[in-house]
Order: structure tokens, then C-alpha cells, then sequence
């Protein structure tokens, strides 16, 4: 562990050495992107498809490095207290930046980072099978009632967005405590043993939900999808603030401290990198869901749901 | 399926389709056979070049490198006893002594055909029968793999060399090792002791880095001397001859078999396959007494099974949409990346794209047997370096094999401790494929254990009960290990 602790700072003291960088030169060397996943993944994707446009907005280089390990902490704890001089930044998802450090006892936490932009955000649904005789949530809860104990909700692992989805949804419907939850080693087995009717229930994104033979039930959004008049919202079905609306989000952190010229520039360029062609493709080909935020708005919004998803997660009983 | 597969010739037949297959299946073999790159880093090497290509291209070329890598993992266990991937582990017990009493040539060349052979075979499976399988492997539930991975574990008792209760103190010092890391079920940090780094668990790959090829280094560096005779002597491979096959065939059935079925069901991989179709053959073959001193047979049970895992593990990715690996994940994502939703409606709404694939994969397996021959003839010349240049070459590759992985420095701690480790338990006797079979199946036996205790409300009877497949495996696991006494006990009454 102390290996890369030193050679960090080896890094750090050679670097001291090169003269301090000010924010109109910046960038002067290539911009490190971490992503807290294994290549091949879904971050790994977006964010190499990512890296090209966002170093042509900043007329610099950028490239994409993997550190993966523990949902995602080990690449952000490598990060956190790391030199904040925008050199180097992370995509953490709504899990690595919010769950996980509440949850496990990592050396991160909300003040580690400076949010410099907001990339993508997706509401998450509720769903079951399509030949489950469960039409409506309302048939769920009856069901849950009549039979306590019989009804088992998956996720693909303890913390991860698609455990605090069924969490919003059973704990905010009152039901939780009469059902059971099997975690999995991620969403694949998950859906397998959905498929094979060991598990009933399962949340994710939209773009999981429609490539199996799924029914949505619940979605958390402030307001109902386009794709999918018909299934109301968690407000509609009595779900309460704040377990109602649940996003699998994600952006860029950098350390804390980065100049406030160093943020407003990368932020900037994240804006532009997004708006490029070939990124809207990439989005429009992976169903990713958009969504930019500034420095200043992806930081409150952070914060935020920082404070909200505590509730979640006392809800998890994690 | 099969109507389409003329209209998916076309696809393949052109220069891109040939171009990526014949690229694809060399680098495959080089990148497997590089120690520490597994299947998986090189999928994931190569995913960026893909996307430039058009579907079937770019889905043909990662499919050529998966199947490469798992065959050229063989060739570094054969001849340096370094597997290039942990599916080679069990490849290492009997290809390593026929290298050293001079046949590497021949071991290769076992190790090729059964390769092809399993490779083949499950190629036609897939392009045959995937929905149907698909919908097979729907039975295994947590209670029915839990079932299973107990039967894997029993082939601890015929991996252990020597002595059973060294091969046994490895295995489950293996099955510890496992459990070091964040629980699968709560979350919660077990066995850090306040370290952050080991929240995501000892790697694999470090861990058999170090206890097979760096412990072998440091063997061979302690016992270093002036004579360089000692090397592994190779030139190419020599195919084993028709009438070498008498006696062999009907293991090699069998090796295939296991490594589809394994390859199908969801949780495990090729390294599991390699190893009980190894136990399997070590218990059933006629030659079993040769076992681990460098038996075809065994070589033959491994390279047959861990390749036939690569059609299998095709089967619900490809039928339902679902990766049932890391592998397979990057594939689909792959597929998505080209506009191709994957899903339960892949194989009935593009089916000239999947007869292509599934064509394709068919084809580089036939391709594994030339291009086998002539990566395994280039690096014959490495073999000739002095041993000491060579066991330093190996201890780099290792070093940067493992760190490429995760780009994780305490990877490069781990595999050195690994190392140092498994130099002084094989001082002492202790067989070090055990310990790496309790890490390759602890996880999955924890998790499907504790899963099955959820479903069954906490009662153990209830797993056999109301499950007949996982019954059935349990009787055939409780065979598996009391073989052995009743054997043992038989010859002793015998001799009296």
C-alpha cells in the first residue's frame, strides 16, 4: 500500500520541480482520467469514448487509466489527496461517490473532491418479470401482505444502485421487512436468476430493463418516463421524499482544492466535449442519458444527494 | 440459425472478415501465453480497435482473441510452468514434467488437438442448440452451483500430490485467501486488519502469478548452476501420431462434455472446468498412476475442457442476453457500441450476425492448430537464453503482467508475497494447485451457500430436499471423496 504512496510523492517531488502551472497555460501535459472500473466496463467505455472530445475542448491531451477494485473505492481513494491541480481526474458514479464512503470505512468523503461537471444521469425503474402476475405495484403490495416472507428482492450487490432502488421502493411502500433480499455478483447473474424466477424483483436503469422480458412497475423520476406513459412514478404510488427519485449518475471529481479558473476551464470543456458529435453518438448508441451540470450546480447537486442517499442506506440496513 | 449461415459466410469470406480472424487468433495465442495477460485484459486490450470496424468484424475479432488466449495460455504452462492465464493452472501439472524429460514438442502438441478439439465441439453446440441450453442452465439456481462447487472442491484430493493433508491445508488456505475482502452479501471489510488496499480481496491473478510462476523462479534460482543443460529443449510441435489416441478418446469426450456443461452455467469458468475435468480424468483414466509426472491424459483433460468453455460461456450471452463473465460482458458490450441491442430478441432479430459469429468462432478454432504451431515454433528460441537471463525475463513479465491488470501497485506486493510464500511451501512439500482451486471456487461457493440460505430460510435440508439436480451432484461429490478410502482400505486388505 505504501508503494504507491511513495511513489506518488517521488511523482509529486519531480513535478515540483516544473514550473507552477497558471490557468491560461493550463493544460501543459496530459490530463489523467481514472476510471475506478475495469476496461471493458460500462464507465470504461463512456469515459474513453469521452476522453478524445474532452482533450480536443481543451486543446491538450487526455488519457483514460484503470484502477479498479471494491465497487469503485480503490480508484477513488488512490485520487483523494492526490495534488489538486486538475491534472488528474476521476468518473465516480452515484455509488462510488455517495454510497460507498457512507457505508465502508474509506479515506474519502463529501469534502475530498472538487465536482467539476456532471456527465451522465438515469432514473431508475422498478421491474419484475413479464410473465409475473404482478400487473401494477398495487398487486405487489397486496401479495407481499397476504404472505409474508415469500417474496425475494435482487440487486447486484449490497450498496450498489440497483439494491437501494428495490430498497426505495419496498421501504417507502412499508413492505420491506416482509420480503427477502439476495444480492449477486452484479447485474448479469441477477437477471439470470430473475429470468428463472428465483428472484421477483429487480431495479435498474431503463436501458437494462428493456433487453430482457421485463415489466416495469415503479419508476424513480420527479416525473413519468416518456417511454413508458403508463407506469406511474414513486410520488404517484405513495413512495415519500426522499427515497422518490433515485439516479444513476455520474461525472468528473478532481482532488480538493483545484483552482477556481483551473475548474471553470475544465468544466467548460466537459460542456463542449459532450456537445461534440462523436460523444452524442456514442450516447445515442448506448442509451446513455445525458446530463450536464456545471462546477457550481454538479456540487450542490452532490452534496445533496449525499444527504439524501443517507436515508437510503439506513433504509438498507447497511 | 442454420438457414442463415450461407448469407453469414458471406460476411466472413471477405478480407476485413479474414484479416481479423487470422490477426485476432496470433495475437490471441501471444497475449495468452504472455504470463499475467489473461483472457480477459486482452479482450479488453483490444476492444478500442473495434470500433472503427463494422459488426461482424469487430465481434469476430474479440471472439479470435478470447479463443487464442485460452489456448495460449498452454504454451507458457508447458514450457516455463508459468500459466499464461488461470485457466492453464491444471495444464501446468502434467505438461511441465513432459517438458523436462524432454518432450515439449509432444506436450504442445496434446495440448493443441485437445484445445481444437474442445474448441470445435463447442462451437457446434452453440451453433446448434443455444436456446435450448440457454434455457438449461435457467435451472441452476444458488442451491444447484453451491451443489456443484462442492463437487469441484473434491478434486483438491486428486491434485495433492504426495500427501492428502498437505494437498488439504492448501485448499483451504486457498478458501481462506478468498474470503479476505469486502463480503459479497453485507459489504462489510473482513480480515484487512484496518488495511483499505485488501477491501477488494487478494487478486487472483497475482496470487497464482506468484505461488506457480515466481515460486518456480525462485526453485530454479536457488538451485542455479553453470550448466544450462536443464533447460526445457524445444523446436516445434510434434502432433501426436492416430495410434497414440487408443485408450485417450473417450477421456476426451468426456474433458469436452465437462467443459460445455461448465462453460453454460452461470458463476464459474474455465479455470473450474480445467480442474475437475482433471480430477475427473485422474480418477477415471486407465493411466490415472501416471498423473502429474507428465501424462497426456491429464494435459488432454484440461486444454479440452478449459477451450470447450468458450463456446458454452457464448450460450446465455449470446441466447439471453446476459454475460456470464467479464468476458462475455465486453462482448455485448461490444455488440452495443455497434448499434446491436443485446438481449433476449439478439438471436431471432439479427440472425445472419449471430450464424456469423457463431461461423466465425467454428473457423478459429480450426485456425488454433496452424497458428499454434507456428507462435509456439517463434518462441522456441527464447527457450535457448541462459537460465538465468530467462528467469529474470519471466519474473518482468510477471511483474508487468500483473500490474497491467488493475494498474494497482499493491498487485505487485501481493504476487511477491505469493511468491515468497509458495517458494517455501513447495520446499516443503505442500502441492500449490489446491490452494488455487479454493480461490478460484471459494467465492462462488460462499455466495451460492448463503444465497441458498436466504431462499430456504436457513434450512440445509431443504437444499436437497426440493432440489434433484443438486441432490444428484452431492451424491456424485460424497462418491468422489469416499472413492479413495474404499480404495485405499481395498488394496490394504489385499496385501494382508
Amino acid at each position: 500500500m505504501n508503494i504507491f504512496k511513495a511513489t506518488a510523492t517521488a511523482v509529486a517531488a519531480v513535478m515540483a520541480f516544473s514550473t507552477p502551472a497558471s490557468a491560461e497555460e493550463f493544460p501543459e501535459r496530459p490530463i489523467n482520467l481514472v476510471a475506478p472500473f475495469n476496461a471493458g466496463g460500462g464507465t470504461d467505455l463512456l469515459l474513453r469514448a469521452f476522453a478524445p472530445h474532452f482533450a480536443e475542448a481543451l486543446g491538450g491531451d487526455a488519457y483514460v487509466s484503470n484502477m479498479a477494485g471494491g465497487s469503485g473505492t480503490v480508484g477513488a481513494a488512490a485520487l483523494a489527496g492526490q495534488r489538486p491541480d486538475g491534472y488528474q481526474m476521476g468518473y465516480w458514479s452515484v455509488t462510488v461517490a455517495t454510497i460507498q464512503p457512507q457505508i465502508k470505512d474509506v479515506p474519502y468523503d463529501v469534502d475530498s473532491w472538487t465536482p467539476i461537471c456532471s456527465v451522465a444521469a438515469s432514473p431508475t425503474v422498478l421491474f419484475t418479470n413479464a410473465s409475473s402476475p404482478f400487473q401494477t405495484i398495487e398487486d405487489v403490495v397486496a401479495a407481499v401482505q397476504a404472505e409474508p416472507g415469500k417474496y425475494i428482492y435482487g440487486s447486484s450487490g449490497p450498496g450498489a444502485i440497483t439494491h437501494l432502488t428495490t430498497v426505495a421502493a419496498f421501504e417507502g411502500l412499508g413492505i420491506i421487512d416482509d420480503m427477502k433480499h439476495l444480492p449477486f455478483q452484479g447485474s448479469g447473474p441477477a437477471l439470470q436468476a430473475m429470468a428463472a424466477g428465483t428472484i421477483q424483483f429487480f431495479g435498474d436503469t431503463e436501458l437494462l430493463m428493456t433487453r430482457g422480458d421485463f415489466r416495469p412497475l415503479v419508476v424513480f423520476n420527479a416525473e413519468r418516463l416518456e417511454s413508458f406513459p403508463d407506469v406511474p412514478t414513486a410520488a404517484e404510488v405513495g413512495i415519500a421524499a426522499p427515497l422518490n427519485e433515485l439516479y444513476l449518475w455520474g461525472g468528473l471529481f478532481a482532488p480538493a482544492g483545484v483552482e477556481p479558473d483551473v475548474t471553470e476551464k475544465l468544466s467548460t470543456a466537459c460542456e463542449t466535449a459532450m456537445n461534440s458529435d462523436g460523444f452524442q453518438q456514442f450516447a445515442a448508441d448506448t442509451s446513455t442519458v445525458l446530463n450536464y451540470r456545471n462546477a457550481a450546480d454538479f456540487d450542490a447537486f452532490f452534496r445533496a444527494q449525499y444527504e439524501s442517499n443517507s436515508a437510503l442506506i439506513e433504509a438498507a440496513g447497511l | 440459425m442454420i438457414e442463415a449461415i450461407p448469407q453469414a459466410l458471406s460476411l466472413i469470406f471477405t478480407v476485413e472478415g479474414m484479416f481479423v480472424l487470422t490477426l485476432g487468433t496470433m495475437l490471441g495465442i501471444v497475449l495468452g501465453a504472455l504470463p499475467g495477460i489473461g483472457s480477459t485484459v486482452a479482450v479488453a486490450m483490444i476492444l478500442p480497435f473495434t470500433l472503427t470496424m463494422t459488426q461482424a468484424p469487430a465481434i469476430l475479432l474479440l471472439l479470435a482473441i478470447y479463443a487464442g488466449s485460452v489456448y495460449g495460455g498452454s504454451i507458457s504452462a508447458i514450457l516455463i510452468n508459468t500459466p499464461g492465464t488461470p485457466q492453464s493452472a491444471a495444464t501446468c501439472l502434467d505438461g511441465y514434467p513432459m517438458a523436462q524429460r524432454g518432450e515439449a514438442g509432444k506436450a504442445l502438441g496434446w495440448a493443441t488437438i485437445a484445445s481444437v478439439v474442445g474448441g470445435l465441439t463447442s462451437a457446434v453446440v452453440l451453433i446448434f442448440a443455444a436456446p435450448q441450453l440457454a434455457a438449461f442452465a435457467l435451472n441452476f439456481g444458488p442451491i444447484e452451483t453451491f451443489a456443484l462447487i462442492l463437487l469441484g472442491l473434491t478434486c483438491i484430493v486428486s491434485v495433492s500430490e504426495g500427501s492428502m493433508i498437505k494437498g488439504l491445508i492448501a485448499g483451504f488456505l486457498g478458501l481462506f485467501l478468498s474470503t479476505v475482502g469486502g463480503d459479497p452479501l453485507t459489504g462489510e471489510a473482513r480480515f484487512t486488519f484496518g488495511n483499505f488496499q485488501l477491501i477488494a480481496g487478494f487478486n487472483l491473478l497475482a496470487v497464482v502469478i506468484g505461488v506457480f510462476a515466481l515460486s518456480e523462479v525462485l526453485i530454479r534460482a536457488s538451485a542455479i548452476s553453470d550448466a544450462d543443460n536443464k533447460l526445457v529443449k524445444f523446436s516445434g510441435i510434434v502432433l501426436p501420431k492416430l495410434s497414440e489416441w487408443s485408450g485417450r478418446v473417450k477421456g476426451l469426450i468426456k474433458s469436452v462434455l465437462i467443459g460445455n456443461v461448465i462453460g453454460i452455467l452461470p458463476g464459474t469458468g474455465a479455470a473450474t472446468a480445467a480442474f475437475i475435468s482433471y480430477a475427473e480424468a485422474r480418477r477415471s483414466a486407465p493411466t490415472r498412476d501416471n498423473f502429474g509426472k507428465g501424462e497426456p491424459d491429464g494435459l488432454i483433460a484440461s486444454e479440452s475442457a478449459n477451450n470447450a468453455v468458450t463456446g458454452g460461456a457464448l450460450v446465455p450471452t449470446m441466447a439471453l442476453g446476459i454475460p456470464g463473465d467479464a468476458i462475455t460482458a465486453v462482448m455485448l458490450a461490444t455488440l452495443t457500441l455497434h448499434g446491436v441491442t443485446p438481449g433476449v430478441r439478439l438471436m431471432s432479430e439479427n440472425p445472419v450476425l449471430m450464424a456469423a459469429i457463431f461461423s466465425g468462432f467454428f473457423i478459429i478454432n480450426l485456425m488454433l492448430l496452424p497458428f499454434g504451431m507456428i507462435v509456439s515454433r517463434l518462441a522456441a528460441p527464447i527457450l535457448r537464453i541462459k537460465e538465468a537471463y530467462m528467469l529474470v525475463m519471466i519474473s518482468l513479465l510477471c511483474t508487468v503482467g500483473v500490474f497491467f491488470v488493475r494498474g494497482n501497485p499493491f498487485d505487485l506486493l501481493v504476487m511477491a508475497l505469493a511468491g515468497i510464500f509458495g517458494f517455501v511451501l513447495r520446499r516443503q512439500g505442500f502441492p500449490m494447485a489446491p490452494l488455487v482451486i479454493g480461490m478460484v471456487l471459494g467465492p462462488t461457493l460462499e455466495i451460492s451457500l448463503r444465497q441458498g440460505l436466504i431462499i430456504t430460510d436457513g434450512s440445509f435440508a431443504a437444499f436437497f430436499t426440493g432440489h434433484p439436480i443438486a441432490a444428484v451432484l452431492a451424491v456424485i461429490a460424497l462418491v468422489m471423496l469416499t472413492l479413495p478410502v474404499i480404495r485405499f482400505y481395498r488394496s490394504k486388505s489385499a496385501k494382508a
